[in-house]
């Protein structure tokens, strides 16, 4: 079991309120293979420094979570499928 | 014969250690700003005087943040 944090873009025409519900929905796929949800934080929306599929908006959300590698993997492979994520990151907070 | 002139290395203060901060994250972009020019190119480490080891960690964290578009790649203000 591993710590990760993963960062998600999600398209700025999507309605802020239903972000965390429909986040929550990759989510159970962790909590199914026995990882945890520490945390997901909605940064809400912020401008990109420079523009990712000609949007200059994007819906930044954080998510902490404990789990194996290959869930996470599976994680960001399910997220990347969606066409309202603009863009994913993978990342072990403790290694660097 | 002119003797050649020994300049006296300015010791920098180091801004992480300034700011007591022991994890350099890619989300802060407040800080990793101060570690790059107008342009945004990464400033060198002569110039923003932290260690080796501080200096990578900066520079792994600015493009990590470049990735995600909290910091800008380029910026042309030229």
């Amino acid at each position: 079991m591993r710590r990760y944090e993963v960062m998600v873009i999600l398209d700025p025409d999507l309605e802020e309120r239903t972000v965390a519900p429909s986040l929550d929905q990759y989510l159970n796929l962790v909590r199914q293979d026995g990882g945890s949800v520490e945390s997901v934080d909605v940064w809400g929306r912020r401008r990109m420094a420079y523009e990712i599929q000609k949007k200059t908006e994007g819906i930044y959300a954080v998510i902490e979570l404990d789990a194996e590698p290959a869930t996470v993997k599976e994680l960001d492979r399910q997220l990347t499928l969606n066409e309202s994520v603009m863009r994913t990151k993978v990342i072990r907070p403790e290694i660097r | 014969m002119a003797k050649p002139v020994i300049r006296k290395p300015k010791k920098k203060s180091n801004p992480l250690k300034a700011a007591k901060i022991t994890y350099v994250d890619y989300k802060d972009t407040a800080l990793l700003r101060k570690f790059i020019s107008d342009r945004g190119k990464i400033r060198a480490r002569r110039v923003t005087g932290v260690s080796v080891q501080e200096q990578r960690q900066i520079a792994i964290a600015i493009k990590n943040a470049r990735e995600m578009a909290l910091l800008p790649y380029t910026s042309n203000t030229r």
